[in-house]
Parts: C-alpha cells; sequence; structure tokens
C-alpha cells in the first residue's frame, strides 16, 4: 500500500488542526507520526483512514493491483487501532474476531480464533465477553482486530497505551511481523515505538 | 486467516460484490443480535413503552367497544411510539460505544443499513407480538379478517422499520439523536400510519381479505427500501 498525502489541513470546529501537511509513505514498512499532545495527530490518522475528509488538500491510496483507491475501497484495506476505535465488549474477543472477519468477506474458523488467542496470550479467555477484560488486554485484542486478514495499511494510534511489560512484547512482535507485508503507520509519543520505524511527520 | 494468513482482505474484497455486501449484511445483523439478546437495550426501550401505554389506557378509558377507527388508531400510535423509542438506538449505541467508526471500517454502508433495518424489522416484529395479543385481549377486538390484518402489520413493519431506519442512518453521528430522529421520522412515515390505520379498521369491520391499503404498503416499503439502497454509500460516508 501506498500513501500520498498534498496540502493537507483540516478545521474543526473553527480551530485549526493542522495545515500544509505533506506526506508520502510506502509499504510494507513502518513510519511513525509524533507530536504533542493535541497536535492532531489522531486526527491527521482518521483522514488516513479514510474516516474524514479533509478539509484542503488531496488524500490518495494506491496498492499494487489498482492504481488508486476511493476512500470507500482505501477503508476496506486498512485495519485501524486506536482510542476512537472501539471493539463491542457485549461480545467475547472471538465473536469480535468473528464478526471482524465476516463482515470483511474473510474466512475463519475456530483454529483461526484460537491461533490469534494464542498469539494474544490469552489463551481460555476466548468465551468471555470483552467488558471483561483489562484494559491491556483490550489493547491487545483491538490490535489484534486491526490486523485481520492482513490489511495492505495497519493504522495504530498509540498502541502501547495500557499494556504491560508482557502485553507490549505481544504487540510489539504483531507489529514488526505486520511490518514485513503492510505500510504500518504509528502515532506515539513513546520513543521506544517511535523508534519501530522511519520518521513519518511530526506535527 | 489466522496471525499467518497472506492478505486476504485483497482476495475477500476482488469477490462478488453482491455476496459481500449480503455476507456483511448478516454479519451486521448476527452481530446487533447477538448484543441485543445480552443487553435487551432496544426491546427493553421499546417494550416498557408500549406495554405501559397499553395498560395506562385500557385501565383509564376501558374498551372503546364499537369505535373500531379507534381502536386502529390506538395501535398504531403505540407502535409508532415504540418503535421511533428503540429502533434509533442501532446507530447510537454505535456512537456511543466507540464502535461506529469501527463499523465502518469493517462493513460496506449498505451492508450496514441493510444489517440495521433486518435487526430493527425482528425487534419491531417481537415487540408486535408481545403487544398486539395484550392489545386484543384488553380491548376486547374482534376481527372480520385476519389475514388482512396480519398482512397489513407485516407491510407496515417492513416500511416503518425501513424509514426510522434509513433516517437513524442519516443521524448517526448527531447529537441529540434520539429527539432528531423522532422529529425527522414522523412526517416520513405518516403515509405508512395512516394505511396501516385505515387498513387495520377495515380488518376489523369488513370480511375482504386484502384491504386495498397493502398496495399502499407494499408501494412505501418498496420505494423506503429502494432509496435507501442508492442512497446508503452517501448516507453513511460522512
Amino acid at each position: 500500500m501506498r500513501v500520498i498525502a498534498e496540502g493537507l489541513g483540516v478545521r474543526l470546529s473553527g480551530r485549526v488542526i493542522f495545515e500544509n501537511v505533506a506526506f508520502e509513505w510506502n509499504g510494507p514498512g513502518i513510519y511513525t507520526v509524533t507530536g504533542n499532545n493535541g497536535a492532531g495527530k489522531t486526527t491527521l490518522l482518521k483522514v488516513v483512514a479514510a474516516l474524514l475528509h479533509p478539509g484542503r488538500g488531496t488524500m490518495r491510496w494506491e496498492n499494487s493491483t489498482t492504481a488508486a483507491l476511493t476512500p470507500a475501497q482505501a477503508r476496506a484495506h486498512l485495519g485501524f487501532a486506536g482510542p476512537e476505535i472501539g471493539l463491542w465488549e457485549d461480545l467475547t474477543a472471538l465473536e469480535n474476531f468473528a464478526f471482524g472477519a465476516r463482515a470483511r468477506g474473510l474466512d475463519w474458523s475456530a483454529a483461526d480464533g484460537a491461533a490469534w488467542l494464542e498469539r494474544l496470550g490469552l489463551t481460555g479467555r476466548g468465551d468471555e465477553r470483552l467488558a471483561g477484560f483489562s484494559s491491556g488486554m483490550k489493547q491487545r485484542v483491538k490490535i489484534a482486530f486491526a490486523m485481520l486478514g492482513r490489511p495492505g495499511l495497519v493504522i495504530l494510534d498509540e498502541p502501547g497505551s495500557n499494556l504491560d511489560d508482557r502485553g507490549r512484547a505481544v504487540v510489539d512482535a504483531l507489529v514488526r511481523e505486520a511490518a514485513e507485508h503492510s505500510l504500518v503507520v504509528v502515532a506515539t509519543n513513546d520513543p521506544v515505538e517511535a523508534a519501530w520505524g522511519r520518521p513519518g511527520i511530526t506535527l | 486467516m489466522g496471525p499467518s494468513g497472506d492478505h486476504a482482505v485483497s482476495r475477500a474484497i476482488e469477490g462478488d460484490a453482491v455476496r459481500r455486501i449480503l455476507d456483511a449484511a448478516g454479519a451486521v445483523f448476527i452481530k446487533d443480535v447477538t448484543t441485543e439478546l445480552r443487553s435487551r437495550y432496544a426491546v427493553a426501550a421499546t417494550a416498557t413503552f408500549a406495554l405501559a401505554a397499553l395498560a395506562v389506557v385500557s385501565f383509564a378509558v376501558g374498551p372503546f367497544g364499537g369505535r373500531p377507527e379507534l381502536l386502529a388508531a390506538f395501535l398504531w400510535t403505540v407502535i409508532l411510539f415504540a418503535a421511533a423509542a428503540g429502533l434509533a438506538q442501532a446507530f447510537t449505541r454505535e456512537a456511543e460505544r466507540r464502535t461506529w467508526l469501527t463499523l465502518r471500517l469493517v462493513a460496506p454502508p449498505t451492508s450496514i443499513l441493510l444489517g440495521k433495518w433486518g435487526v430493527n424489522l425482528a425487534v419491531l416484529t417481537a415487540i408486535e407480538a408481545l403487544v398486539v395479543p395484550m392489545f386484543l385481549v384488553l380491548f376486547g377486538v374482534e376481527f372480520r379478517s385476519l389475514p388482512a390484518f396480519l398482512a397489513i402489520l407485516l407491510l407496515a413493519n417492513v416500511g416503518l422499520s425501513a424509514a426510522l431506519t434509513l433516517v437513524a442512518a442519516l443521524l448517526a453521528q448527531a447529537r441529540a439523536h434520539g429527539a432528531l430522529v423522532s422529529a425527522l421520522a414522523f412526517p416520513l412515515v405518516v403515509p405508512v400510519l395512516m394505511a396501516a390505520i385505515v387498513g387495520t379498521r377495515r380488518a376489523f369491520t369488513e370480511p375482504g381479505v386484502w384491504p386495498p391499503e397493502c398496495r399502499v404498503l407494499a408501494a412505501y416499503a418498496g420505494v423506503v427500501v429502494g432509496i435507501g439502497f442508492l442512497l446508503a454509500e452517501h448516507v453513511l460516508d460522512d
């Protein structure tokens, strides 16, 4: 996946969030988005995820088989995990995964679910509702949800938030593996996460 | 499609578009029915209003014996307000629980609308399965044509749930969502309400099998569902 931004600007409620943002990110690999709190990192990620139209400038998404993707096509090719991207807490982790896979037209089996739970260190917890999970466990499930089906673009907003050392190791491994085949964009203020990949942009 | 899959998303997108939309709509439907069965949010909101309204009016006023037009109007008023109280929640809950953006990422807009409509139709039908027998008993209603009544109920449900789902989708991220859905949906559902009331009165009083209002309700349902399909991308894209 390739993502190109030219002259991006977003204004929300009369306030300029950012302007004249330009970048070109080519996958596979990791690009980082850094900046102070309130600088507009999450807003920029929403624009990259085709969930928010920028007031100014253009966003282009390209993959290897299609010259350019529409915003709707781009959404179908990406996974996004972040504080504003929730999962269904009345469902179990396995039910969330199964829903995400089926809604995207992916094949899904019990074996797939078991493999993901093992990878996340959640074996035996698949039948518990997400509402009963700790914030760190939910964060791991969210990141896995974003990576279902190996989308061409994976967007992670503060992926290490709420994670203990074990959770960070799990997410670190998932991100590094995803970066072998996908464009991974990570917004973070954590120096360790910021060192995962190339500097994408600082807001 | 476990952690070691290989770009399954790209392969899935290249599949048959209609089948993908229907499969995703089915996934949305199953997800919403599962969460509804566990939380009973929409059913509780809808059934509470409907049953309370029926009980209060039946105790206060007593049976409207000999006034089928009033009975029909009362039944559909209860159903309409109960539906407005419960069905608008389909989108509000996604926004409140921060799952709205997730849903938009994984399912095509048409599938979201179709799946939510299916759930709303099921909830409305379930509520009527509770309300209608209670209404018949409390008000001592006798039918001249039960098939006509069931046909009116079915066709009105399709149109009513489709119209409320479409308006709720339009206002998915608006503040004061519930109040706005009610205010904007009521003018839209006046035709279905009027036809349902007249058709129900006929079912109470006339032995004919198919009241002409069935055609009105079928046409209304067809138009609203058609508009929903045509506008889904635009309604849910922003």
